[in-house]
């Protein structure tokens, strides 16, 4: 039996390597466009973990989640640039982050008091305050204009189009390159911690909170601390994403944080399946590459004109919120537990029809996603 | 490790406890004291107060007036998790679970006693590591205490009723309490499962040494395990006493069945 227990820890640790290769690929065969949905599509992933940590499995309704990003991208900006205290790169998107933290720190007083559809609504006005100051204090955030991020250098190393010049294996190593390997290895350090924090006792307490407060509290759980951690944690994920947005976009406008930016984060996680860092990564994929993709190939599909010509019936933008649109409908009609949740059963079933293995760990699960339709239990 | 202690469980004393909701008076003056290591019942007709009284004794709710004191600590203005940490532990008339295994529910009743944080649990330090693995070991053997060792792996949803109503009884020995209060452990239950329910019970308090108080209706049950006996009727305290004194007590009988008891007595 341990020998098959074993089996299956190389088996994982072997697939973990494979993936890890694999996703080194891509710099060395594709162009930049791809280079970039990949980009955005990690950026987006880790501010969608930290989302489903907080509405998936805390059940923090959150739709300020543009907010804290804004709060991680201009934060780099300022803090890196000019005007600013021009701090070196590397430390300003530390700040950034631990910055954004702070500001969810700040905000979880609010958090603390008010429930569900109301926290929605008070996080509501984090987005429209946000982008409000985000356009009126121009000497900080460039007023409409936004500002030019400037490029993340580590000991020497420009994550830049040059300096130094680098070619590997034979392929010319340009910003979006570079970008890649940084944005992998932040989205590995999300992955591990997110799915770190689910698995352990901070993740069962933040479950315990989504599904009944009162029961949460005679188990022990501080629900004051847990429900502003939730936030905090969050908030640090999000800052992440937003330094990591800001160098992807080399350009940060107020206009990309707002309200819509929030319900696109809010539409990965239901897509993904509430509550699992691998259905936000999912989602997360999903709703960012799916306009991208949808743009550049407007004229192969029907009904979809290219971008720029007058006649025709819907251009590629509109017809990508259409088409994911019709997704969170069809999710919530078929599979309320998402992307992660078919995946599950998929996976349940194959191993259904094959004998069943003894001696798996029953607490490696994490806690389960909350399905879309579920209500709260009631408690005396 | 194991966070038992040896020593007999500190007395869980209600003096004078009052609870007033909105004009209504839903416990008026409730006194009794839990004898260390004893099984006490709280019974009386629907709306007695009876799981109000269990809210003051685990923080949900506080009274108007009077204390409630676990050894020398006073309970009263402590919230929930703090109560929970002293080794007062609850289960739920209605069952409350969270999603997740089974394993995942008796871990979350080891919460006050691991000390795991954000930054421990996901950077997963050694320590953090380690001890997650100490306490599930120790949550693998309260399971096979209640019977629950063959089901740790299986979501809590897709168990019976009678199983999760003893997931619920799993969870609360987890947090190793020193005073346990179960709100109805056996409603619902078929008569199969109210006996084994009843033998856990037993058995736990003849194992673990602990302070039991117990809500039930189901007075077989009440009168085979309860050492001491409070009667609730409209949030009054009516009558205190052994199992045997309360059954004869005139007031108990009116209250359960009606004024006119004592007049078909007399007559």
């Amino acid at each position: 039996m341990s020998d098959r227990l074993l089996d299956g820890l190389t088996s994982r640790r072997a697939g973990i390597a494979l993936l890890a290769v694999t996703l080194c690929l891509p710099p060395f065969y594709l162009d930049a466009f791809w280079l970039r949905i990949g980009l955005f599509s990690m950026a987006a992933a880790i501010g969608a973990v930290g989302l489903a940590l907080l509405t998936g499995t805390a059940g923090q309704l959150s739709l300020g989640h543009a907010f804290f990003l804004a709060v991680g991208a201009y934060g780099y900006v300022w803090l890196a640039g000019e005007p600013g205290p021009g701090l070196p790169p590397g430390l300003a998107a530390l700040l950034a982050v631990l910055l954004a933290g702070a500001a969810g720190g700040l905000f979880s007083p609010v958090a603390g008091r008010v429930r569900g559809i109301y926290l929605g609504i008070a996080t509501l006005a984090l987005v429209f305050l946000g982008h409000h100051v985000l356009l009126t204090a121009d000497s900080v955030t460039g007023g409409f204009n936004g500002r030019s991020v400037p490029p993340l250098t580590l000991g020497g190393f420009t994550f830049g189009a040059g300096d130094p010049e680098l070619t590997v294996l034979g392929v010319p190593f340009g910003a979006e390159e570079r970008l890649w390997f940084l944005g992998l290895a932040l989205f590995a350090f999300t992955w591990f911690t997110a799915r770190g924090l689910l698995r352990g006792r901070p993740g069962r307490a933040l479950a315990a909170l989504r599904d009944s407060e009162t029961a949460a509290g005679v188990m022990g759980v501080d629900v004051a601390r847990h429900r502003s951690a939730a936030f905090v944690v969050s908030s640090l994920y999000a800052g992440l994403a937003g330094v990591l947005l800001a160098l992807a976009f080399r350009r940060v406008v107020p206009d990309y944080f707002s309200l819509a930016l929030s319900v696109d984060y809010l539409a990965m996680i239901v897509i993904g399946g509430l509550g699992s860092v691998a259905g936000a990564t999912a989602g997360a994929v999903f709703v960012t590459a799916l306009p991208l993709l949808m743009t550049r190939y407007a004229d192969q599909l029907p009904l979809v004109t290219a971008p720029g010509s007058a006649e025709g019936f819907v251009g590629p933008t509109e017809a990508a919120r259409y088409l994911y649109g019709a997704a969170i409908v069809l999710v919530l009609l078929y599979a309320p537990d998402g992307l992660h949740g078919i995946v599950r059963r998929a996976r349940d079933r194959v191993r259904l029809r094959r004998p069943r293995t003894p001696g798996t760990d029953p607490v490696t699960s994490p806690p389960q996603p909350a399905a879309a339709a579920r209500s709260k239990e009631h408690t005396p | 490790m194991n966070d038992r202690t040896p020593a007999a469980p500190p007395v869980l004393g209600v003096r004078d406890v009052t609870v007033r909701f909105a004009g209504l008076t839903a416990l008026d003056g409730v006194s009794f004291t839990v004898v260390p290591g004893s099984v006490h019942a709280l019974i009386g007709p629907n709306g007695a107060g009876k799981s109000t009284c269990f809210n003051v004794l685990s923080g949900l709710c506080r009274p108007a007036a009077g204390t409630v004191t676990l050894g020398g600590t006073e309970l009263t203005r402590l919230a929930p998790h703090r109560i929970a940490a002293l080794g007062v532990a609850r289960t739920f008339q209605n069952i409350v679970t969270t999603q997740g295994t089974v394993a995942d529910n008796l871990m979350l009743g080891r919460h006050a006693l691991s000390r795991a944080g954000f930054a421990a649990s996901a950077l997963r330090l050694p320590r953090a590591v380690r001890e997650q693995r100490e306490h599930l070991d120790r949550v693998r053997e309260i399971a096979g205490l209640t019977g629950l060792g063959q089901h740790l792996g299986s979501p809590v949803a897709l168990l019976s009723y009678g199983d999760r109503k003893r997931v619920e009884l799993a969870r609360a020995l987890c947090l190793e309490p020193r005073v346990l209060l179960l709100d109805e452990p056996v409603a619902g239950m078929n008569a199969a499962e109210r006996a084994r329910m009843a033998e856990v019970i037993g058995d736990l308090r003849a194992e673990l040494g602990l302070s039991i108080v117990l809500v039930e209706h189901d007075m077989g049950l009440v009168m085979r395990l309860a050492d001491d006996v409070t009667v609730l009727d409209f949030g009054r305290p009516i009558a205190h006493g052994t199992p045997d004194e309360v059954r004869q007590d005139p007031e108990v009988l009116r209250a359960y069945l009606g004024a006119d008891v004592q007049a078909e007595d007399a007559a």
